[in-house]
Formats: structure tokens, sequence, C-alpha cells
């Protein structure tokens, strides 16, 4: 859990194709989701989010934060901002707890998907996910946990890599320093 | 019969449509390379390995694994249901629609759904499933099954794609890939909202947790299991894992070997009833056995199970680059659909595929599972031939005449004596020892029509060791010279060039008389009694003398000395000892020469500074990871080794499969490597196998006479000459 694999982890998730971007808040990060997408965003009541009250800071910044019912959005909302659990640098992945059926939503319909990360959270490889991912599943309540590196891809029509095939078209990475160290949390 | 003939026919139809065989073979070099790039820094060795190992244990404990699953899922709200066969678990999944008044299934990808022709099955009671990954969903559209694991529609260009969605859409597409994709997106995105169950697969099933893993790109996995209010997980019993490390360890090897990333854009796990909608979701889990338990079970093939379905084995197989997968496989495609084929659905629908392997183990190269596919395949040929016969003319060949030595060794010398050499025009002089007709009358006809077939030397090795003179007066080794069938009929001189190298090196060589055949092309072709026999009797020729090492110019008899007649003769007490001690002390020549005695530091010859090609024969290379010795001892006589493309791409030998079995695959993988090898512009091709020899002569001779095919022993003996010569 330490700042040293940035530079792995930004090189290893660019090459996927996700765009990374270094922010100095969540401001600047809700100024930049506001000026990059338009419609409907779809924006999870998690953890992280009331503490930093992601949904009105993106509303006072100008994003259409969507309110009722994710499932009523349309089949294409335009975008889904979360925070995540943790990432690995190796592979450049995100990891995002998404049993709150809401943030499975808003990170597989919309056609850009947000994800704020804090560079505190940034795993050496995904053998050291061994351990969060172990005790995420202790107990026996239901779980659902997505590991996501870059955009939905394809390469099912003549074996030509295509981005966007089901899921997000465009995945942006914005790290934003404490937001939280904890593993368990989004 | 006739379903033997009907797969001669798809051959020929696969081999006369060369888009596709172009298409695989592009997508096979884009592979390799972007495996290789995934792999770096990684010791691939050590992690199959450890999968290898971490599947053993699935295997002898899965009984308990099997219920400490069941037991966490259930803690977590999931319904389990264990199939016996598909038919039970389509059944479970009809019923349980009709309870639900479910009309469509939002299908992601499962292999065993594909066993179990689920759509199929499904729909004879009103149900549609609808197929959402992009490859499954073109390959339903064209009422097709897919040609690969991974990539179900490699086989279609985009206009054939454009013209299905087209149809089905009612509007024109246009042919292009992202239109194509995006079409798909849209279209697809209305059946996860409309469905009422949503159908996903598993690539683990984590016992000490209960729940399952989804290894996916595109995100529909993700989708079916969100969207509908009831996910139904469709899984066979082998996915067991023990715990979240070993999913997350498998995790690392599949994506790298399946497409050569790092990971795929989407892990996904999800354990018990998650909530849907202000509800809890209902989530049933279908675990098949469908056969599995019995291949379990079975010694010889239970590695098989191993498999995490990356597809890398058909990716690299030669015979699938040249005929698809519709033709090499079932549902299961190429190296391991020929083995689950075999057990699935019965050795009748897997025999011709079976035989359809030309043995080359590029497939056991890659198998991240470290599942030695060739053999196990090499077992059914000889389960396929106790069911169904060889034919008659390899019962003639292998039972009749090369059991008996005395009969085989006098019927060569024969038939040298009765073949009517063919000169060619134009052919360099000392390569017109070509013929056009096959001097062993027990072979068929028309061989001759694309490459050129050596003819049998006119006096056989066997026949001229007495008469080379070897004055050492106290060798450094005496090593027994194990000549195999090709360096002693058609390639005598490449056992002199080896003995006058090792005499110049102070190695005495010993060639003990009674050795026969390696008895591997009798078991390539399924006939192991004649195996057996043969391994009995070159075990006890071999043996008889007190040697250092034995030698062999071909990888495929060291193969069958250090593999096949250890494996055959396991279960003979008298026998199985003497087996191992040979095994112990054999290898190729090459290897020899380099690894024992340092000859690249020793042969001091002159620089000849010519450039030469080197094609990796695949059983030296992957029989018995021999690669750097050749080009070490090449380099070290003043010769610039040029790669080629490829260079361990089979030649498509294999030994009778290029004759009897498959002449017309096997000409198309000749014809990749000819253009390789001229594509280097060198003229000089080594190789360290009288098979690959053969093959590579008579096609490359065809193709271009001034390129000669060499044995790297010979260049080495050449070089020696020469150096004489100037002293
Ligand atoms: S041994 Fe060679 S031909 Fe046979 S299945 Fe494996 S890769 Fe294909
Ligand atoms: S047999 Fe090995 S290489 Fe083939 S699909 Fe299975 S794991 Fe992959």
């Amino acid at each position: 859990m330490t700042e040293k694999y940035l530079e792995k982890f930004t090189t290893t998730a660019k090459r996927v194709g996700a765009v990374v971007l270094q922010l100095d808040s969540l401001q600047d990060a809700a100024n930049y989701i506001s000026s990059t997408t338009q419609g409907l965003t779809l924006v999870p009541e998690t953890p992280l989010a009331r503490r930093h009250s992601l949904r009105s800071l993106l509303q006072d910044a100008g994003v259409d934060v969507f309110d009722g019912n994710f499932r009523e959005a349309g089949h294409f909302p335009a975008g889904g901002v979360t925070f995540c659990n943790f990432c690995m640098a190796d592979s450049g992945t995100v990891v995002l707890e998404s049993t709150d059926e809401d943030i499975r939503l808003a990170t597989t319909l919309p056609e850009v998907h947000f994800i704020i990360v804090d560079p505190a959270k940034i795993l050496v490889d995904n053998l050291a996910a061994v351990a969060p991912m172990t005790t995420m599943h202790e107990g026996s309540d239901p779980l659902f946990v997505a590991y996501i590196t870059g955009p939905s891809r394809t390469a099912d029509v003549e074996r030509v890599l295509t981005i966007g095939c089901h899921g997000p078209r465009e995945l942006h990475i914005l790290l934003v320093n404490n937001i939280s160290n904890d593993l368990m949390e989004n | 019969m006739s379903s033997s003939n009907d797969y001669k026919k798809t051959v020929d139809a696969a081999i006369a449509n060369p888009k596709l065989s172009k298409a695989l073979h592009l997508f096979g070099d884009s592979y390799l390379i972007a495996r290789e790039n995934a792999y770096k820094g990684l010791d691939f060795e050590e992690m199959r390995n450890e999968l290898s190992d971490m599947k053993d244990e699935v295997r002898i404990n899965r009984k308990q694994l099997l219920a400490e699953f069941v037991k966490n899922a259930e803690a977590a709200g999931s319904t389990v249901f264990l199939a016996k066969d598909t038919k039970e678990a389509n059944d479970y999944v009809i019923r349980l629609a009709k309870d639900k008044g479910a009309t469509l299934i939002a299908k992601s990808k499962s292999m065993v759904s594909e066993e179990a022709h689920f759509n199929k099955a499904v729909a004879a009671h009103g149900i549609r499933a609808a197929e959402t990954d992009l490859g499954e969903w073109i390959v339903q559209l064209a009422g097709q099954r897919p040609s690969h694991m991974v990539m179900p529609a490699i086989h279609m260009f985009k206009e054939e794609v454009a013209e299905l969605f087209s149809k089905e859409s009612g509007e024109p597409i246009s042919p292009e890939i992202n239109t194509l994709v995006n079409h798909a997106r849209t279209r697809l995105r209305k059946e996860y909202f409309d469905a009422d169950i949503g159908l996903t697969g598993a690539n683990f099933l984590v016992a000490n947790t209960g729940g399952i893993g989804l290894v996916t790109n595109e995100g529909n996995a993700r989708l079916c299991a969100t969207l509908p209010k009831v996910h139904v997980v469709f899984a066979s019993i082998h996915k067991l894992v023990r715990n979240m490390e070993d999913a997350i360890k498998i995790t690392r090897l599949l994506p790298r070997n399946a497409t050569g990333q790092l990971l795929t854009s989407y892990v996904t796990w999800i354990k018990g009833c998650v909530p849907t909608d202000g509800e809890q979701k209902e989530q049933h889990i279908i675990l098949i056995d469908g056969g599995r338990e019995a291949l379990y079970e079975s010694k010889t093939c239970q590695d098989a199970l191993k498999c995490i379905q990356c597809g890398a084995c058909a990716n690299v197989c030669p015979v699938f680059q040249t005929v698809g997968g519709h033709v090499f496989g079932s549902i299961y495609i190429s190296a391991i659909g020929v083995i689950l084929t075999a057990f699935y659905e019965g050795l009748d629908k897997a025999k011709d595929i079976t035989r359809a392997c030309i043995g080359c183990r590029s497939c056991v190269a890659v198998c991240p599972s470290k599942i030695d596919l060739e053999e196990i395949i090499l077992h059914l040929k000889s389960e396929v031939t106790k069911e169904y016969g060889m034919g008659v003319i390899k019962n003639v060949a292998f039972k009749a005449i090369m059991k008996n030595r005395g009969l085989f060794h006098s019927m060569v010398r024969a038939a040298s004596k009765l073949q009517l050499p063919v000169t060619h025009k134009n052919r360099v002089p000392g390569q017109q020892r070509i013929i056009r007709h096959l001097p062993l009358h027990f072979m068929e006809k028309d061989f001759t029509e694309w490459r050129d077939l050596p003819a049998i030397a006119a006096k056989s090795f066997r026949d001229q060791f007495d008469n080379i003179p070897q004055t050492l007066f106290n060798p450094d080794y005496r090593v027994g010279f194990f000549v195999g069938c090709g360096g002693d009929f058609v390639y005598p001189e490449v056992g002199v060039a080896l003995i006058k190298v090792l005499n110049s090196l102070n190695v005495e060589v010993v060639f003990p008389k009674g050795q026969s055949c390696c008895g591997i092309p009798a078991l390539y072709s399924g006939d192991t009694a004649t195996g057996i026999d043969l391994a009995k009797q070159s075990v006890e020729a071999l043996s008889e003398e007190d040697l250092d090492y034995i030698l062999c110019i071909c990888p495929t008899c060291t193969m069958g000395v250090k593999r096949d007649f250890v494996d055959r003769l396991a279960d003979h007490p008298q026998w199985a000892a003497k087996a191992r001690a040979l095994a112990e002390k054999t290898m190729d020549a090459s290897a020899f020469l380099e690894n024992i005695l340092g000859a690249s530091n020793k042969l001091d010859c002159v620089a000849p500074g010519e450039s030469v090609t080197y094609h990796d024969s695949c059983h030296l290379k992957r029989g018995s990871d021999v690669w750097k010795e050749p080009r070490a001892l090449l380099n070290s006589i003043g010769h610039e080794v040029v790669e080629m493309k490829n260079s361990d791409r089979c030649c498509g030998f294999g030994g009778t499969y290029s004759f009897l079995g498959q002449p017309q695959i096997s000409k198309q993988i000749t014809a990749d490597k000819v253009d390789t090898i001229k594509t280097t512009g060198v003229k000089t091709v080594a190789m360290d196998c009288p098979g690959c020899m053969i093959m590579l002569k008579g096609a490359v001779g065809k193709a271009d006479d001034s390129i000669r095919c060499v044995h790297t022993i010979e260049l080495l003996a050449e070089a020696i000459d020469k150096k004489k010569k100037q002293n």
C-alpha cells in the first residue's frame, strides 16, 4: 500500500486503453467529469461517496446526476462514477466490491466509467490481492467483486481488437490523494 | 466408415478454401508474440508446474472440495443442483423457467452449455436462449457451432458477419468491424433488460468461499449476472479450485495464455444471492458431471481435466491452422478437443480427429496446465486402432513386416534394388538420389505429386558399419548408435558423418546390430502390440554391451527410447529397469556433442563462412528441449545461423502421417515451411532429424532446387574434412 506502484499502475492501465489522470482534489475530479460527459450519470451511494459528498460535488460541478432507480436510467446512461477498493499495479486493474446493485449498474451500463482511485490503494500485483480478496470473502454474506482492467473489448470479429463491446467504452481513472486507504471500503 | 469419408470431405473442403487457413496462420503468429510479451519477467514453467500440482490436488480431493463448495454456496443463499449429465442440467433449467414463466434467457459463454446443446433443448420448450457473447451470437445466427474455445467465430469474415446481422435486423449493416460491434452492443443490450433469467458459465468454483469466478472481456457476463432477477450458473465440476489464492493464480495464466493479455477486461467474483432491484436475487448453480468423473478415473487421460480452456493448444497447432476448428474438433477443438470428444461424445466421433494429430507437441509446449496432450492422444490412437483397426496398409506394414526385424530389413534391401531412380533434370549432382515412385509397395500411390520422395539407400547403414574403420586407441567414451529407420535406410551418410565427427573428438561408436525400428510409427498409428515388441528388441540390443551413452540422430527415436520404451515396458518386470537405465543415457547426437563433450569449443574447424538457416524438429525442441546445441555447433564451425520465422513449427512430416494418414493436411503444413525457408534467402537448411529431411528435401527440392537440406552432423563432418584438406 504505497505510492511507489503508482508509476507502474499508470503505465499498465494506459496500455490497456484506460485514461489515467492525476488530479489535486475531488473538486478537480468533479470538474473533469463534468467537462467530459454529457447526459445522465449514475453515482451510487457508497460509504466513501457519502463521506466525501460525491453526489452533491458532482451536481454542483454541473454533472447530470441521476436520481431514482438506476434500472430506469435507460439502456445507455452517459456516465457512471465510483470509488474503488484497491488496484493492482502489474496489470493496471481496479477492484471494486459491487454487491450493492447500484454499483454494478453504474459500472456496466454507462458509456463512460469514471473511477476515483487513491494511490495509497495500489497493490504491487494480483498476488498481493489474495489477502484482501480472502478477507472480503469471509463469512457467508452474498458478495460481488469486480476486477476491471481497461474498457470493454472484443476480438471476436476477425480477431481485431475492438473497444466497447458490452461494457463501458471508456474507463477514466482519476487519481486523487487522501480519499481512503482502507481496502475494504469503496 | 461413412463418417470417415465425410471427414475426408471436410478436410478437402477446408483445404480448398485457403482464406481461413491464412487467417489462422496470421493469428497464430501474432498470438505467439503477444503471449511472449505477456509472460515477460515471469517463469512460465514454474507457474504451470504449480497449476498442474494444484489440479492434481483437486482431482484427488474432489469429493470433499465439491461438498465444501456446495455447503458454502448454500450458506450464501445459492441453490445448488448436481447434474449427472447435460440432459439433467438442461431439464433443471427448463423446469425453473417454466416455474418462473420465463421465456427469455440472456446467456453469456459456457462451454458446457455447448456440450449440452442447451439452446436447442430449451427452444423445444418455447424458451429462447439469447447468446450475448459477440462470437457466440454470430455463430448462433449462422446456425453453426464455435470453431475455437476463446474466439468462437474465428472462422468467419466480417462480410459474412455483416450479412448475418443485416438479415437478423432487417436493415443493411456495413461490414466494418466497429459498426458490427456497435450493432451488437445496441441490439443485445435489450436482451439483458428483457430476460427473465441470466445464465453464465464459471471459470472457477471456489470451494472455500462457495463463490464463482468469471474471466471475460466483453462485459456481457456481468450484465447477464446483474440485470435479470434470476442467475443460473451452468458449470462443469472440474472448475473446482480450493480457494481464492488458487483462483487468482489461474487468472495470472489464463489471459496471458489465451490472448496475451495480462488480465482480461473483467474478472468477476460472485458469491450467493446478491441484491437485485430491492430484492434478493435467486441464484441456481448447476454443477455438471457429464462424463468428467469417468475421465478423472482414467489413469491415462485424467490430466485432460486440468484444462483451463485457454485455447492455446489450438492457436499453435499446425493441423488447426490448416483446416480450422470445425474440422479438427467437435464441441471442443484441437488437442484438448480430440481428448474430450473421445470421452464426452464417444470414440467413434473422435476417431478421425485423433488420427489427424501429427504429433508435433506444439500444444504440449504452450499448455498452462502442463497437460501432455500429445501423449494422451497417442494413447487414444491405440484405442481407436483397437476398436476400428488401422486400415489394411498399416496393418501389413506394421504387424506383418516391421515386427519381424529380419523380414523388415530384407524387404527394405529388396526394395532398394527394385526401385527405379528417376533423375530430375536440373537436379544438382549428389542430390539425384530422389525418386518419383515409392519403393515400399505397401504404400499408396500418388504421394509424389507435390514432393519428391527419397530413395532407399543402395546400402543401409547397418550394411556399411563394419567397413568403417575406427582407429582410436584409448577413446574417452564408447557410445552406442541407435540409428533409426531414416538414418539406416534413407540417409546412412548421416551415421557415417557421425562416426567421423565423434572419432575426431576421440569417441568410439558401437553399432548394436540387434536394434530395430523405434516403433513410434506403429505407436502413432495406434498399434501398441507392435510397439511393445519393437521396444523389447531394441532395449535388448542396446543394453547388450556396457556403453557410456546411446546416441540418436533422429529425435523421434530419442523420444522413443526415453519416453515410449519406458512407458511401454513399465508393466513388464524383466524389462522395466532395463528400459529406464537405457533412457537415462540416451540423447541426441547434437546434445551429446555440445553438452557432454563441449564440442563447440573443441571442433576448431575452418570457417566455411556460409549462411545456414536452422529448422527445429518438433521432437528435438519439444521432446528433448534441444535447440541451442545445434546452433552452437553450427556457429562454432563458422556458419552464420540466420533464423527463419517460426523455426520450430512442424514441417508436416509426422512419420506415416504424411504418407498414409493425412497427406492433404501434411502438404499444407509443409508448404508453409518451404515458404519460410525461401524467405530467408539462405541456401542451406540444417536440421537434426531424418524425418524432416525426407519431408523438406522433397518439398524444398520441388520448390527451389538450389536450396540444400542437410543434417547438422553432416555439416560438422564436412567442416572436419575441409580442415583435413587444408592441413
Ligand atoms: S501434437 Fe501437434 S498436431 Fe497434435 S494436437 Fe498437438 S499441436 Fe496439434
Ligand atoms: S489443454 Fe491446455 S492449452 Fe489446451 S485449452 Fe486446455 S489449458 Fe489451454
